[in-house]
């Protein structure tokens, strides 16, 4: 059964009248016509350009014309076509997805050291808080952002960031799509999904290393 | 005299009430004030000032004496100095704030490059204390501060040795140190405010001020200078400096990864976007970038978490930009950082989507130039070794994609026979058990050869001009023609084979054999006309003139050295078409 046809928005009338301007007639013709409509009446792209281009009158021709030939959104024969135009194309660089490849178990373990509240988890994308401490397998201190002192603590913030969007080492994306809000785990990660081979030149980490995360998820958005 | 005068004004004004002092006495005060202080009558004007009866004309006029004053303070005569200093602090406790401001500041913008260290020096401390006066209201005072100093202070000559920076001749690094000291009680009222309630406000104002001194700071003087490490020279005023400044970011609320990720990661419907823009300045960012990755600075205070790929993600917008410049010192941290950035990520890893971010195409473009370009060697061979190290880094699908692009864009024959070079070794790669892959085998490797072995303008092409494109396009010709067995043809090479003799090879031995004939024409032309014109003046061609000056004649000799080595050049081709056009007739021989 096909949806109903879009209804007419103003009476002869009023289109012609001052009072209706042309942005919203050509809001509406982009709104409701198909793409090969609005291609051959050259009413595709940025309102503001249409607007300088097209004439009233030919606006009203082409709203009318809608009418009559019922090419509304989803007539053209080519559907794909439609949605793939519809699609807002973001200009926005794309976030590189790298699917994860079935390579076997996952290089990393967790313990709970303090329970969650095991119902909030985070889903990737999403923005999480973690205060954390980083160590080698020999116990040295690589990197932590919890500051000494309680009172430090309050003037500093945790960790953000956008979680399973491949920002951070990938135990960690792993790690913390699998902690609830306010549980505190210890992350033991193996080198493959840390700093592999190379480690990270020039600071602690030598290659090859296993880290070992204690990790407090605070909060997730 | 000038002290009578002084003493008249003043009694005068005494009588004046409510401060309607008239332009007539602000100008016999100065006058006759400026005139005291610079014949050494400093103690006398002193007394005048200080003295109560005198407090409301002090208060009005006397930051006018700021001019005269700093100046005497500067030559460090002893004799009136402890009574300089004095009438300073006197004024800056009772005159305006603001009034004071413009006049200290004025000092500041006026000094001359001889005088700006220690003007900034002497100047700094009262800044400070009459700011601090201001209450609430300091931000945008103290922004204009900062922006005056800083703007003195990054004319200062940087540093360039470690020599030079413990000598410290021209007073950058002592400079930065004292404004750091300045802007101390700034940064710990922000921190003040955090503390208070658990965060910060992006709008705060004393905040976007510091904020801003942050980002200027980054672009002038530390994208300028060349940090020396630790083992080079230990005590640094200039590696504190940048330090200092990446801590007072964290403490104001900017976090150092985000700041890294801004430009991989806009959001462009945010209001105020372009305001935020203007706040965080590319240029300072990229120096940001520099100094935690390349010299390590505030290494403790960012997270080591953040994936390899990632980081050269975000930098690579920095790479861009400091590789799209033509100053060596730009070039150089550019390279560098690109080259640290790189090897953190693991050989074959990085994904062929990469590939569609703008900058993962715009840099090693960029790359060529500083390799083709660059007037100094050093950077030139340091281009080529980053460009390299990239190329490895790229997974194998990665790299197909990125020679074909290099192919077709970089129109230069030296970059295209390094690219035909790597393309050789991938195939080789390929062809080694366990390696086999769709990308240097099989169905894609001969589009991407069709763009290997071709001539760009036919027969027509100057071979001498793309001699690197043809020596490695005939080399890797050959190699595969030995390497790649006939019954195997893994590489689909022996089945493509008619149309490379057609559309390459052949037109290749044409355009040979006709520059060939031309050359041997020339060359023998230039013998005989050396004998001749040896004995007789020689009337040449054309000259050529570069910068007013013409360019010495070629003689003979030398002429006919070039066109020599022409011909040798063609031998050099034709020795391993020749080759490849063997291998091929002994293929197509049946065996007898």
């Amino acid at each position: 059964m096909m949806a109903a046809d879009p209804a007419r928005a103003w009476s002869d009338e009023q289109l012609k009248s001052e009072d209706l301007p042309k942005r919203d007639l050509i809001t509406f013709i982009q709104e409701n016509a198909a793409h090969s409509f609005l291609s051959e009446h050259k009413l595709l792209g940025n309102i503001k350009n249409v607007a300088k281009t097209a004439k009233k009158e030919q606006l009203i021709e082409a709203y009318n014309q809608l009418f009559e030939s019922k090419r509304f959104k989803g007539t053209d024969v080519d559907a794909v076509t439609e949605q793939v135009q519809a699609a807002k194309i973001s200009d926005a660089p794309k976030e590189t997805k790298m699917e994860p490849v079935d390579e076997g178990p996952p290089k990393f373990t967790k313990t709970i050291l303090k329970k969650g509240d095991k119902a909030n988890f985070p889903r990737k994308g999403d923005t999480v808080s973690c205060w954390y401490t980083g160590t080698l397998e020999d116990g040295t201190v690589f990197d932590s952002n919890i500051p000494a002192t309680a009172k430090k603590k309050k003037q500093s913030k945790p960790l953000s960031f956008k979680v399973g969007m491949g920002r951070v080492i990938r135990g960690w994306d792993e790690g913390l799509l699998r902690m609830s809000k306010g549980e505190t785990a210890r992350l033991e990660i193996e080198a493959e999904w840390a700093y592999g081979r190379k480690g990270l030149p020039d600071s602690k980490i030598p290659p090859n290393a296993k880290l070992i995360f204690e990790v407090e998820l605070v909060s997730i958005d | 005299m000038a002290l009578e005068l002084l003493c008249d004004v003043v009694q005068r004004c005494q009588a004046i009430k409510d401060e309607g002092f008239s332009p007539e006495d602000y100008d016999l005060f100065f006058t006759a004030g400026r005139t005291c202080i610079e014949q050494g009558n400093s103690a006398q004007v002193l007394s005048i000032l200080v003295d109560e009866k005198n407090k409301s004309i002090v208060r009005c006029m006397g930051w006018n004496l700021l001019g005269p004053l700093v100046q005497i303070l500067l030559k460090k005569e002893d004799r009136n100095l402890p009574h300089c200093h004095a009438i300073l602090s006197h004024l800056l406790e009772v005159c305006s704030p603001k009034e004071l401001l413009v006049g200290l500041l004025e000092q500041v913008e006026e000094a001359d490059t001889g005088s700006i260290a220690e003007t900034v020096t002497l100047l700094l401390k009262p800044l400070q204390t009459v700011l601090l006066r201001l209450g609430m209201k300091k931000a945008s005072t103290v922004g204009m501060a900062l922006s005056t100093l800083l703007s003195q202070v990054a004319r200062l000559p940087v540093p360039v040795t470690k020599e030079q920076e413990e000598d410290d001749v021209f007073g950058l690094c002592h400079c930065c140190t004292a404004l750091l000291h300045f802007v101390k009680p700034f940064v710990e009222e922000i921190k003040e405010v955090v503390k208070d309630n658990n965060r910060i406000s992006k709008d705060n104002e004393l905040r976007v001020e510091l904020l801003k001194f942050c980002m200027k700071s980054l672009s002038k003087p530390l994208l300028e200078v060349k940090l020396k490490d630790p083992d080079t020279l230990l005590k640094s005023p200039l590696r504190d400096f940048a330090t200092e400044i990446l801590i007072i970011l964290s403490s104001i609320g900017e976090s150092l990864p985000d700041l890294l990720s801004r430009n991989v990661l806009k959001r462009r419907e945010v209001p105020g976007f372009l305001e935020e823009e203007v706040r965080y300045p590319k240029e300072s960012l990229a120096c940001l970038s520099h100094l935690l990755f390349v010299d390590h600075i505030a290494v403790d205070i960012f997270p080591a978490v953040l994936s390899p790929i990632f980081v050269l993600k975000c930098n690579m917008e920095y790479i861009e930009l400091l590789l799209s410049r033509t100053e060596e010192s730009r070039l150089q941290k550019g390279l560098e950082l690109y080259e640290k950035s790189l090897i953190r990520v693991e050989d074959n890893s990085l994904p062929v989507d990469l590939l569609e971010l703008k900058t993962f195409f715009s840099v090693p473009q960029n790359l060529v130039k500083v390799m083709t370009l660059c007037p100094d060697q050093t950077l030139r061979t340091k281009g080529l070794k980053v460009f390299q190290l990239s190329i490895d880094k790229f997974n194998t699908e990665a790299k197909y994609k990125f020679f074909k692009g290099m192919l077709k864009t970089s129109h230069h024959a030296g970059v295209e026979g390094y690219i035909i070079k790597n393309i050789k070794n991938q195939i080789d790669f390929s062809l080694k058990p366990y390696n086999g892959n769709d990308w240097f085998l099989g169905k894609h490797l001969l589009p991407l050869l069709r763009l290997v072995l071709c001539l760009p303008h036919g027969p027509e092409t100057d071979l001498l001009q793309n001699l690197d494109r043809i020596m490695e396009s005939l080399n890797l010709l050959r190699y595969m023609l030995i390497r790649d067995k006939e019954w195997e043809n893994e590489t689909g090479i022996w089945t493509e084979l008619y149309k490379i003799e057609d559309n390459y090879l052949k037109p290749l031995r044409t355009g040979l054999n006709m520059s060939k004939a031309h050359y041997e024409a020339e060359l023998k032309s230039a013998k005989e006309n050396k004998k001749i014109s040896s004995k007789d003046s020689k009337a040449s061609v054309c000259t050529v003139t570069v910068d007013n000056e013409k360019l010495p004649n070629m003689t003979p000799e030398m002429q006919i050295q070039v066109l020599q080595s022409a011909v040798f050049t063609f031998d050099l081709i034709e020795g391993v078409l020749a080759r490849i056009e063997e291998i091929i007739e002994t293929k197509e021989r049946p065996l007898s």
